[in-house]
C-alpha cells in the first residue's frame, strides 16, 4: 500500500531531492555557479527516480518522468525568476526601504541601464553574443533559437509578434 | 497506461479550449484565467470519467480505477499544467534578454551598437510597465507619490528574499 503511494509521489520525492542537493551543491561550490548547481540537482533527483521507480521500465514509469520533468522545469523557472525577474527586483527594493520609494528614487536604485548591463554581461559570458569592432553580433544561436520558438508560440497563442510592444513604445515616444 | 493516456487527453483538451477562449477574447488577468480553464476542465473531465465507469462496464476497463489512479492523474495533470504557466508567462511580457538578442539578430553582419541598445531599451519599456502590472496585480500601491508594498507583495517579496539568502545570493534582476 504504502509502496503504491511511494510510486504516485516520486516524481515529488525526486524533485525535492533536487532542491536539496542544488541548494547544498551551491552552498557550498559558489564559483560554479548557479546553472551548473541547478544542472547537479536536476541529476540527483533524475537518478534517485531512476532508483526508485524505473527498475523496469512501465507506463508508470514514463508517467513519473514527465512529471519530473515538468516539476523541474517549474523549479528552474522559479530560480531564474529570482535572479533575472524585473518585478521580483522591485518588490525587494521596495521591501528594503519601509517608506516606500517614489518612481524616481526606484530609477534610481533599479533602471533599464543597468538591467541592459547585466544581460549583456551574462549574453556575453555565455557566448551568446559577440562584441567586436564596438558591436555585438550573435554567438552561439541557442538564445536565438529560444526567442524563435517564443515568438511563434506567441504568434500562435495570443496572434501578437514579439517585439510589438518594443515598437509600439519607441513609436509613441518619437511621435 | 491510463492515468497517462487519460492525464494527456485531460491536458490536450484543457489546451483546445484555453486556445478558442483565447482567440475569442484574451483575458485581462491571463494567468488567473489559465488556471480556471485548465482547473474546471480537469474537474468536469474527471467527474464525467467517474460517472461513466459507474454506468457503462466498457467505460470503467479502460478509466483510471480507485482512488490512487486518481491522485496520480490529478498530480501528472497539475505538474503539466504548472508547467505550461510558467511557459506561458514568457509569451505575455517580452524578456529583456530575448529582445536584446533579437535586436542584434535583426542586425545581422552589420551588428548593432550598444548606444543604439540602450536607447530601444529605455526605462518607459522595461522598469514602468513592471511597475504597473505590480499595481494591476495588488502587490504594491501608490500612496502620496511613493510605492508601497501591499500585504500581498511583501509575502511574495519574503519567499524570494528567503530562498535568496539560502544561497547566500545578492539582489537580482
Amino acid at each position: 500500500m504504502i509502496s503504491e503511494y511511494l510510486l504516485v509521489l516520486i516524481s515529488i520525492v525526486s524533485l525535492l531531492t533536487n532542491v536539496s542537493v542544488q541548494v547544498v551543491v551551491f552552498r557550498c561550490f559558489p564559483r560554479l555557479g548557479l546553472l551548473k548547481s541547478e544542472y547537479f540537482g536536476f541529476c540527483a533527483g533524475l537518478s534517485s527516480l531512476f532508483t526508485i521507480s524505473l527498475k523496469e521500465f512501465t507506463a508508470i514509469s514514463l508517467l513519473n518522468l514527465i512529471m519530473y520533468f515538468s516539476l523541474s522545469y517549474c523549479y528552474f523557472n522559479f530560480v531564474n525568476l529570482g535572479e533575472t525577474a524585473r518585478r521580483v527586483r522591485i518588490l525587494r527594493e521596495l521591501c528594503d526601504s519601509v517608506q516606500g520609494l517614489s518612481l524616481q528614487e526606484l530609477l534610481s536604485r533599479y533602471n533599464a541601464k543597468e538591467i541592459v548591463e547585466r544581460r549583456i554581461e551574462r549574453l556575453l559570458n555565455n557566448g551568446q553574443i559577440i562584441f567586436s569592432n564596438d558591436r555585438f553580433y550573435i554567438g552561439a544561436p541557442l538564445m536565438l533559437w529560444i526567442a524563435k520558438i517564443i515568438m511563434v508560440m506567441k504568434l500562435v497563442i495570443l496572434g501578437r509578434r514579439y517585439l510589438d510592444t518594443v515598437y509600439q513604445r519607441n513609436k509613441d515616444r518619437d511621435v | 497506461m491510463t492515468v497517462l493516456f487519460w492525464g494527456l487527453m485531460i491536458f490536450g483538451l484543457s489546451f483546445l479550449l484555453h486556445f478558442i477562449i483565447w482567440k475569442i477574447h484574451i483575458p485581462q488577468k491571463q494567468t488567473k484565467a489559465l488556471l480556471e480553464v485548465f482547473f474546471s476542465s480537469l474537474i468536469v473531465c474527471t467527474a464525467i470519467l467517474l460517472i461513466s465507469s459507474f454506468n457503462y462496464s466498457r467505460v470503467r476497463s479502460i478509466s483510471p480505477a480507485g482512488f490512487r489512479e486518481y491522485f496520480h492523474l490529478y498530480i501528472f495533470f497539475i505538474s503539466l499544467m504548472l508547467a505550461y504557466i510558467v511557459n506561458y508567462s514568457a509569451l505575455e511580457v517580452d524578456s529583456p534578454t530575448l529582445t536584446m538578442v533579437i535586436s542584434i539578430a535583426n542586425k545581422g553582419k552589420n551588428g548593432l551598437d550598444k548606444q543604439e541598445l540602450l536607447v530601444l531599451m529605455s526605462d518607459g519599456l522595461l522598469v514602468k510597465p513592471r511597475i504597473d502590472d505590480l499595481v494591476s496585480s495588488n502587490m504594491i500601491y501608490l500612496e502620496e507619490g511613493k510605492y508601497k508594498l501591499t500585504r500581498n507583495g511583501s509575502l511574495f517579496a519574503h519567499i524570494f528574499i528567503f530562498y535568496r539568502k539560502l544561497l547566500n545570493l545578492p539582489k537580482g534582476g
